[in-house]
């Protein structure tokens, strides 16, 4: 296998990996955000700072960064969830862009604007793909269970789900919190990978690109997310050589998703019902 | 005191010229109900205009300013046209709009980048710029008189066409409920593509200021997010709140700017959103709309 | 009997109109009561007082001898107060099956770990809260539609299923707030045996709101009549179909009147 094939695979699991937290905040639990960008920011300079400033080995470094990204979300987290639609996804805009440019600020800490180089490429193959796999398993795992339940109550009628005992604040929170980590390894994975990371990667254009993915798989399927993650990273990586244009055909695809299946791929299908009629297995029924 | 003084002029002729951008965006919102993140294009669209038509044709700033405005005002237009209209029409959620509206910003700042490239350019000095001496306090320049100026020109025609015409009057109907003013016999369509040319219009005059100020690159468009904040905090969807949000918000920079640092300006832009958010989500004039249960 | 519920002195107002006046009532344990009044009269503020979805301006809400009235809307329900809609709330993009997972899952609590990995009593877990829920589906005639849908229903069945899911929390008091709204007689009479058949397997108190009188009058023994939010009357369908105050709220002043 080529350099250039594993590198592509590399970035797969890793914009899988936050794909799948902002997918889990949005489509299941109904919390739109365009500032996700910020957690990958946070766990991709925790880990860098913990592997070259402390040398810290790589593993409990990228379980450290999705763990800042954690706790960051749940002290903003708690105070702006209260707020509903439109509201909260402006404050994420403004939440993320903030902890840009304090990343940038903080030269100190983070070397500035210009960058944070000499990460060791931690980042492998067989590194992405396991952590890839594992967490896409507890993901999976996770909607399929009495959470999955709760969070879809709270997207589709957020009084409702109260009047059925449900602490939709909490659940909420915990949905952030776990899209945190998901973004949060995600970034730390990406600082192993690139040896070298920018503020700047972390911007809105970058945590619209995570919505803009949950939204053209389907909100609500978490395989949907899965297979706009391949789509759109294939597609931006089949353009680099053209980058001129590379980003107006970015921004003209998401205008023309929009127009013509707002729904997504697979807006209305469910990945269950496909993979069950494909291999034509009488299952006990699972829940759509 | 005279720099402070200063910086308080400063502050206000930067947040008139974010009143204009702020004025426009939530006027789309408070018809359509959705933060239009394209609008800073308008912007961007306004100023290359103006600079083509200075600078390549070499027109007079009246009538380059006329066409700046014009030509944003069509390409709002046309934007409401092919992005969001299809998609108004099949479907209420309002997130569609929002993403989509972020595509179109991308296509539009990259059309400049491709067409016009990345330089960033200095307008042709037709706007006076010299220093003003003003009663012997402090000293600004003429440009910020005049963009304060222009900008309560321009709200003030603005204005008067909300409260004594017609269309005016349509669209204040239609910002308390569209499809009502739809069933009231209101031009839905007519309504939002005059809408969207009045806010791509405003949108230009803000964009040949912030040339002036800042020189003229495709990412220009990118400061429209401090006018979104701007109509956040002044409360979406009220006009007088993006006004006053955008001036708090102008002279909230240029304080900083002044008597912290210039780093810590945009930080605090951000911040001054999160406590909006946090200790009144509706802004200073929006509405609080309960839901029945 | 000691009481189930007690509403004391409520008092609720939304910008300068009064919705409930000082309405006290009680009620035991296993009562069926009906709340009945013309349209505005307060009946739902009631609702979403009880349920804490609006807080009181004054007065106090007594549950089993504890007081709610400050409680969270969460904390309430699982008090195991359950609850109906006028304008029905199902999740649409949901199964009737899942609507019902999602109360009955409270039944049935598992770990996040047991979540995450599907080990434990994961699996346990899940079956018997498809089990209690089918059960329940099947109550209500739904369980061959158990996967469609909810929001493809037919209007009647959406409103059975609205009542399932409220059993499936297992609650001691069942609030149904126009429960028979938009449906033909036969329907009503159908929902009728429903209701004495859930107050006969459950062991719980109703609560009714209804426009239907021939539900209510049959259906509860005893009725509450409020109007311009105060109670007006209070007793049997008899003492109640006899009242002159509740039958000037519904009709109107009248000269004189027979039955």
């Amino acid at each position: 296998m080529s350099g250039y094939t594993e590198g592509i695979i590399i970035l797969l699991c890793i914009n899988g990996i936050a794909a799948m937290g902002v997918s889990l905040l949005t489509g299941f639990t109904g919390v739109f955000t365009l500032g996700h960008a910020a957690y990958m920011a946070l766990g991709a300079y925790t880990s860098a700072i913990l592997t070259v400033h402390y040398g810290l080995h790589w593993f409990p470094a990228i379980l450290l960064g999705g763990g800042v990204a954690v706790l960051v979300a749940y002290g903003i987290g708690v105070p702006t969830l209260r707020l509903m639609g439109d509201y909260y996804a402006i404050a994420s805009i403004g939440l993320g862009e903030a902890i840009r440019l304090i990343l940038e600020n903080w030269q100190s800490l983070t070397r500035g604007a210009r960058g944070y180089p000499g990460i060791e490429p931690y980042t492998t193959l067989p590194v992405a793909l396991t952590f890839f796999v594992i967490m896409a398993i507890c993901m999976f795992n996770f909607i399929k269970s009495r959470y999955g339940r709760s969070f879809k109550a709270c997207r589709d009628d957020y009084v409702a789900a109260s009047l059925l005992g449900l602490p939709t604040a909490k659940i909420r929170i915990l949905s952030l919190i776990i899209s945190a980590f998901y973004c949060g390894v995600a970034g730390a994975l990406l600082a192993g990978f690139l040896s070298f990371i920018q503020p700047i990667m972390f911007d809105m254009l970058k945590s619209t690109e995570l919505t803009a993915v949950v939204v053209f798989g389907g909100l609500g399927s978490m395989t949907g997310t899965l297979v706009g993650t391949v789509v759109i990273t294939l597609v931006t990586e089949l353009f680099r050589p053209i980058s001129q244009y590379r980003m107006l055909i970015y921004g003209a695809v998401l205008v023309v998703i929009m127009v013509l299946r707002p729904e997504g791929i697979m807006g209305g299908l469910n990945g269950e019902d496909l993979t069950r009629k494909f291999f034509r297995r009488k299952d006990h029924g699972g829940t759509p | 005191m005279a720099t402070l003084l200063q910086q308080v002029i400063n502050g206000l002729s930067l947040g008139s010229v974010y009143a204009l951008i702020a004025v426009g965006y939530s006027l789309v919102y408070s018809i359509l109900l959705f933060s239009n993140f394209a609008h800073g294009g308008f912007l961007v669209i306004g100023g290359y205009l103006c600079y083509g038509a200075l600078k390549t044709l070499g027109l007079s700033i009246w009538v380059a300013g006329f066409i700046s405005l014009l030509g944003a005002g069509v390409a709002a237009v046309v934007t409401e046209r092919i992005a969001y209209k299809p998609i108004r029409e099949r479907t209420r959620v309002t997130l569609y709009l929002l993403i989509a509206s972020m595509g179109m910003s991308i296509v539009i700042e990259n059309i400049f980048v491709i067409v016009a490239g990345g330089r960033f350019r200095a307008l042709p000095p037709v706007i006076p710029t010299q220093p003003v001496h003003l009663f012997n306090i402090a000293t600004t320049s003429a440009f910020d008189l005049l963009s304060f100026v222009v900008a309560l020109v321009a709200l003030g025609c603005l204005q008067i066409f909300l409260t004594k015409t017609k269309w005016g009057l349509a669209i204040r109907a239609a910002a308390c409920d569209l499809r009502t003013a739809g069933l009231m016999g209101v031009n839905v369509n007519l309504l939002v593509s005059i809408v969207f040319f009045v806010a791509g219009a405003l949108a230009a005059i803000g964009g040949i200021f912030l040339s002036v100020r800042y020189t003229l690159y495709p990412q220009l468009g990118a400061i429209t997010i401090k006018a979104f904040v701007a109509a956040v905090i002044g409360g979406l969807g009220s006009l007088p709140g993006a006004v006053v949000g955008s001036l708090i918000l102008g002279l909230a920079e240029m304080l900083t700017a002044g008597f912290i640092s210039s780093q810590m300006r945009d930080l605090v832009v951000f911040s001054l959103l999160v406590i909006t958010l946090l200790i009144r989500p509706t802004g200073l004039f929006g509405k609080q709309v309960g839901e029945k249960v | 009997m000691a009481a189930l519920l007690e509403l004391d002195r409520i008092n609720k107002s939304f910008g300068g109109v009064q919705a409930v006046q000082n309405m006290s009532f009680m009620m035991g344990e296993r009562d069926v009561v009906g709340l009945i009044g013309p349209n505005g009269a307060g009946k739902t503020t009631i609702f979403n007082i009880i349920t804490g979805v609006y807080a009181p301006d004054s007065g106090r809400i007594l549950f089993e001898g504890e007081d709610i009235t400050s409680l969270k809307t969460y904390e309430i329900i699982q008090r195991d107060i359950a609850r109906t809609f006028q304008n029905l709330r199902l999740f649409p993009r949901s199964s009737a099956l899942e609507n019902v997972m999602t109360a009955a899952q409270c039944q049935e609590p598992y770990s996040f770990a047991e979540a995450v990995t599907h080990m434990g009593r994961w699996r346990e877990k899940e079956r018997s809260i498809r089990d209690m829920s089918m059960e329940l589906l099947q109550r209500v005639g739904l369980a061959d539609r158990a996967l469609q849908p909810a929001g493809t229903l037919p209007y009647g069945y959406q409103r059975r299923l609205e009542i399932a899911r409220a059993l499936a929390l297992n609650p001691r008091l069942l609030l149904l707030d126009e429960p028979a709204a938009g449906m033909n007689p036969e329907e009503v009479l159908a929902l009728n045996e429903l209701i004495r058949e859930i107050h006969k397997d459950f062991p719980l108190a109703i609560l009714v709101i209804e426009h239907h009188m021939d539900l209510v009058m049959e259906v509860c023994p005893h009725i509450i009549c409020m109007n311009f939010g105060a109670k007006i009357a209070e007793g049997s369908p008899e003492d109640i179909q006899n009242d002159p105050e509740v039958l000037k709220a519904y009709l109107g002043e009248e000269e004189n009147h027979h039955d």
